[in-house]
C-alpha cells in the first residue's frame, strides 16, 4: 500500500544504486562488487532470520546474488531495487523452505477457517513489555516456515500485502490471517509454550 | 452485571484491528474503528498492545545482531569477479610447472641414479630408504602422485567449504591425511628391540626385520629381514639377508649384508660384503680394502675414502673423494677434491665437477681420462631458459600462496600481520629457521623420532616456501594498501611474490632477500602458532582465539571472523 519503504537495506539514507545497477548490467565488475557490498548484509539477515540455521542464511545468501546476476536484465528501473531485491529474496527462501517441506501441517490453506482466540488485551501488553528483540528472535525459530516467513517480509524487509501474498502464493485477502496465526504462534512461543497458536489446530 | 456503555458496544475483533494497524483497511472502515477505540477502552488497550507488538517484531527484525559472515566477506569478491579463469591459468602453469620440474631436474636424476645400479622404481622412494620403513608404501610415493593429491586435496576442501564449515573441512582433509599415513602400518614379523647397550649375539637368528635402538648396537647373529637401527655408536658384523637402513653416529658394517647399506652416520665404516647398492650421507666415509660392493655406491659426504671394490658406478658429492680402489662402473664425482690415487681402478668413465682440478696419480688404471667440467656457480642470466624457470616459479609460488590463503585465510591474515611485527618475527624466524632442522635431525637419531623429524623437515621446508610467500602479501601491502579482505589480499600477495622474486634474481645479492625473505616469514608464521598455543582456548571457537569477543550490534561487514 502506498507506505514509504524506511530505507532498511543497509546504512540509513542509502539512495537507489541506479548508475551502479546500469553499470552492474553491463557486465562492470567493479559496478556488481559495489551493489554486493552495499545489499549483501541486509539480504544476509532477511534470510537469517527466514531460515532456520545460519548455514541456510549463507547459502541462500550466495545463491540469491548469484541469480540476482542473472536477473538483474529482468528489473524495472521505475521501481526500487530494495523491494525488488527482497521480492528475489523472499521467493528464493519460501522455494527452499517448501523444497525441504519445512511446512508443516498446521500451514495448510484450510486455516482460514480455524477460528483465532481473542486475547486479553492487558495480558497480551504484559508479555510484550517484558520480552526482548533477542527474545523475539529466539521465539521466531519456534514457528513454521509460513509464519516465519510472512512475519521477516512484512517486519524486515516492509513488504506489501500484495508482494507478500505474491510470494507465498496465497489470496490477498489471507494475508492478514497469516500474519495474525504468525502472531499467535509467536506469543505462545515467547510465552515458552511450544505448542501450536491459542486457537490453532492442534 | 453492570450496564456499562462498553458492554453494549461489540468489540473489534484482532483481525480489524490488525489490518488497521497496518493500514489495509479503507478509509471509512478505518475511520470506525478509529472511533471505536476512543470509546472503548478493552478495544484501546488490544490496539496498543498489538502496536507494541509490532514495533517489537520490526525491533526484533532490524537489529544488527551478527556481523556479515567471512565466507559472505570473501564471497563478495567472487561476486566481483568470477575467478574461475584465473584458476584455470592457475593450474596450468602449476601443472607445467610440475611437468618441466619433473622432465627438466628430476627425471634425469632419476635416470642418473639408475645408471648408477639403484633399480628403484621412484625418486622419492628411493631417497627415503625405501625398503623396510616403508613396505607398502612405495607405489604412493611418487613425486607426481603426491602433487595430484595434494591439488586434489585442496580443490576438494575447497569445494566442500561451501557446504561445510572450514573447520570441518579442514578436519575432513587432516583425518584423510592421518589416514593414509595410517594405512601403511601392517609390517610382516617384526621385532622391535631397545637398550641402552643392545647386542645380537652371534648365533641368535631373527626371522624377520629387525629395529633396534639403542646408545650403542651390535649386531651379530642373522637377520632374515632388514635391520634398521638408529644408535650412537653401532656395528653390524653378522648376516643381513636383507638391507641396513641406519641413522647413528658411528656405525661399522663389517659383517655381511646381501641387500643394500642406506644410511646417515657421522663417521661410517665399510668392511664386509654388500650384496646390492650403497646410499649413504656422513661426515667421513671409508670404505675399507675388504669391502665388496656388488651394486653402486650413492654418497654424499665430508670426505670419503673408496679403498675396497665396487661392482657397479660411483656417484659421489661432498668435499673431498679419494679413489684407492676397484669400480667396475662409472664415476660421477661433483667434489671440492678429487684425488685418484695410483692404486686405482675405474672401468668406466669418470666426470668430474669441481673448481678444483684432479690429483690423478699416473700409475691409476683408468679406462678413460678424467673428464673434468669447472661448475658454472652463476646463474646464466644470459640464456632465455633461465627467465623461463623464473617466471614457472613465480607462478609456482604465487599458486602455492593462492591455495594456502584459501584454505586457510584467517591464519594467513594474522601471518601477515605478524610480518609487520619486524623484530619479532625476523628474530623468530632466525631461530626457527636454523633451530627446527637441527632439532628435527636430532630427532631422526631415534627410531621413533625419525618419522617426526622428517616430517618436521618437510613441514620445516615448506615453510620456507610459505615464508616468502607471506612476505609477499606485506610487500604487496606497502604497495597497494592494507586490506583485511582474502582476495584483495591474495591479489597484493600475488604482486609481493612477484617483487620478492625479482629481487632474488639480482646478482651476488639476490640470495641475501630469497633466505631473509623465507626467514622472516618462517618467523611470522611461527610467531601466530605460538600465539594460537598460547592461551587457554574455549572448545568451540578454535580458530579465533585471540580476536575479541564481537559486540553484539557489531555492524555489519566489520572485521572478518574466523
Amino acid at each position: 500500500m502506498g507506505t514509504p519503504r524506511p530505507g532498511r537495506m543497509n546504512a540509513p539514507g542509502i539512495r537507489e544504486p541506479t548508475e551502479a545497477i546500469a553499470r552492474a548490467r553491463a557486465g562492470d565488475a567493479e559496478a556488481w562488487g559495489e551493489l554486493y557490498r552495499d545489499y549483501a548484509p541486509a539480504i544476509f539477515r532477511f534470510c537469517r532470520r527466514a531460515l532456520p540455521t545460519r548455514e541456510d542464511a549463507e547459502d541462500a545468501t550466495m545463491e540469491i546474488f548469484m541469480k540476482l546476476k542473472v536477473k538483474l536484465v529482468q528489473y524495472d528501473a521505475a521501481r526500487s531495487f530494495s523491494a525488488w531485491l527482497y521480492k528475489v529474496a523472499a521467493n528464493h527462501c519460501w522455494d527452499m523452505l517448501r523444497r525441504r517441506r519445512i511446512r508443516q501441517d498446521k500451514e495448510t490453506d484450510d486455516l482460514e477457517n480455524v477460528p483465532l482466540e481473542h486475547p486479553d488485551p492487558s495480558q497480551l501488553e504484559l508479555l510484550i513489555e517484558q520480552r526482548t528483540s533477542a527474545e523475539v528472535r529466539k521465539a521466531l525459530d519456534k514457528l513454521g516456515g509460513r509464519a516465519r516467513m510472512a512475519l521477516v517480509m512484512r517486519y524486515y524487509s516492509d513488504m506489501s500485502y500484495d508482494e507478500i501474498a505474491d510470494a507465498l502464493g496465497v489470496r490477498r485477502a489471507f494475508v492478514g490471517v497469516v500474519l495474525l496465526r504468525a502472531r499467535h504462534e509467536l506469543r505462545q512461543a515467547l510465552e515458552g509454550n511450544t505448542a501450536l497458536a491459542a486457537g490453532g489446530a492442534s | 452485571m453492570s450496564n456499562t456503555p462498553e458492554e453494549k458496544i461489540k468489540h473489534l475483533d484482532e483481525m480489524t484491528l490488525l489490518l488497521y494497524i497496518e493500514r489495509q483497511l479503507d478509509r471509512a472502515r478505518g475511520l470506525e474503528v478509529s472511533a471505536h477505540t476512543q470509546e472503548c477502552d478493552t478495544c484501546r488497550t488490544l490496539l496498543r498492545a498489538m502496536e507494541r507488538e509490532s514495533r517489537l517484531l520490526t525491533r526484533a527484525m532490524l537489529e544488527e545482531d551478527e556481523p556479515l559472515p567471512s565466507r559472505l566477506a570473501q564471497f563478495q569478491e567472487r561476486a566481483r569477479k568470477s575467478m574461475q579463469w584465473i584458476w584455470g591459468v592457475a593450474f596450468g602453469l602449476a601443472a607445467t610447472g610440475a611437468y618441466a620440474l619433473y622432465t627438466g631436474y628430476i627425471q634425469p636424476w632419476q635416470q642418473q641414479l639408475e645408471q648408477a645400479g639403484f633399480g628403484g622404481s621412484n625418486l622419492l622412494g628411493l631417497l627415503i630408504f625405501q625398503g623396510e620403513i616403508w613396505k607398502g608404501w612405495q607405489s604412493m610415493i611418487t613425486l607426481l602422485e603426491v602433487l595430484a593429491m595434494v591439488t586434489l586435496g585442496g580443490l576438494a576442501a575447497m569445494f566442500f567449504r561451501r557446504r561445510i564449515r572450514r573447520g570441518s573441512a579442514l578436519a575432513l582433509v587432516f583425518a584423510g591425511l592421518c589416514t593414509v599415513l595410517a594405512m601403511p602400518q601392517g609390517a610382516s614379523a617384526t621385532e622391535i628391540r631397545h637398550e641402552e647397550r643392545l647386542t645380537i649375539a652371534q648365533d641368535e637368528v631373527i626371522h624377520g626385520d629387525l629395529y633396534a635402538a639403542g646408545g650403542r648396537i651390535r649386531g651379530g647373529g642373522t637377520v632374515e629381514g632388514g635391520l634398521v637401527g638408529a644408535g650412537g655408536d653401532s656395528e653390524v658384523y653378522g648376516h643381513v639377508l636383507g638391507h641396513v637402513l641406519s641413522s647413528s653416529g658411528n656405525l661399522r658394517v663389517t659383517g655381511q649384508v646381501d641387500g643394500s647399506v642406506r644410511c646417515y652416520a657421522g663417521n661410517l665404516l665399510l668392511k664386509g660384503k654388500i650384496g646390492r647398492n650403497v646410499m649413504v650421507a656422513g661426515g667421513d666415509i671409508n670404505i675399507d680394502r675388504d669391502t665388496k660392493i656388488g651394486g653402486s655406491i650413492t654418497s654424499f659426504a665430508g670426505h670419503e675414502t673408496i679403498d675396497g671394490h665396487v661392482g657397479r658406478d660411483v656417484l659421489a658429492m661432498g668435499g673431498q673423494v679419494t679413489i684407492t680402489g676397484d669400480i667396475q662402473g662409472s664415476a660421477k664425482i661433483r667434489s671440492g677434491e678429487l684425488i685418484i690415487d695410483s692404486s686405482a681402478r675405474v672401468g668406466g668413465p669418470i666426470d668430474f665437477m669441481s673448481d678444483n682440478r684432479p690429483q690423478v696419480s699416473s700409475g691409476a688404471k683408468l679406462a678413460s681420462p678424467v673428464h673434468y667440467e669447472k661448475p658454472k656457480h652463476r646463474d646464466d642470466y644470459g640464456s632465455v631458459h633461465y627467465y623461463i624457470w623464473q617466471v614457472i616459479w613465480t607462478a609456482a609460488y604465487i599458486l602455492f600462496g593462492l591455495v594456502l590463503f584459501a584454505l586457510m585465510p584467517k591464519f594467513s591474515a594474522d601471518a601477515v600481520k605478524s610480518a609487520e611485527n619486524y623484530g619479532a618475527s625476523a628474530g623468530l624466524g632466525v631461530l626457527v629457521g636454523f633451530g627446527l632442522p637441527i632439532a628435527a635431525c636430532i630427532a631422526c637419531v631415534t627410531v621413533v623420532g625419525l618419522f617426526v623429524g622428517l616430517a618436521t623437515l618437510f613441514l620445516w621446508y615448506g615453510s620456507l616456501y610459505f615464508g616468502a610467500v607471506i612476505i609477499g602479501a606485506v610487500v604487496g601491502q606497502w604497495l597497494m594498501g592494507r586490506t583485511s579482505e582474502l582476495w584483495p589480499l591474495i591479489g597484493r600477495m600475488a604482486v609481493g611474490v612477484v617483487i620478492v622474486r625479482l629481487f632474488t634474481i639480482i646478482p651476488h645479492v639476490g640470495w641475501v632477500f630469497k633466505y631473509g625473505a623465507a626467514f622472516w616469514g618462517i618467523g611470522a608464521i611461527s610467531l601466530v602458532v605460538y600465539r594460537r598455543f598460547q592461551p587457554v582456548i574455549a572448545p568451540n571457537v578454535p580458530s579465533a582465539p585471540y580476536s575479541p569477543p564481537m559486540p553484539p550490534n557489531t555492524t555489519v561487514g566489520g572485521p572478518l571472523p574466523a
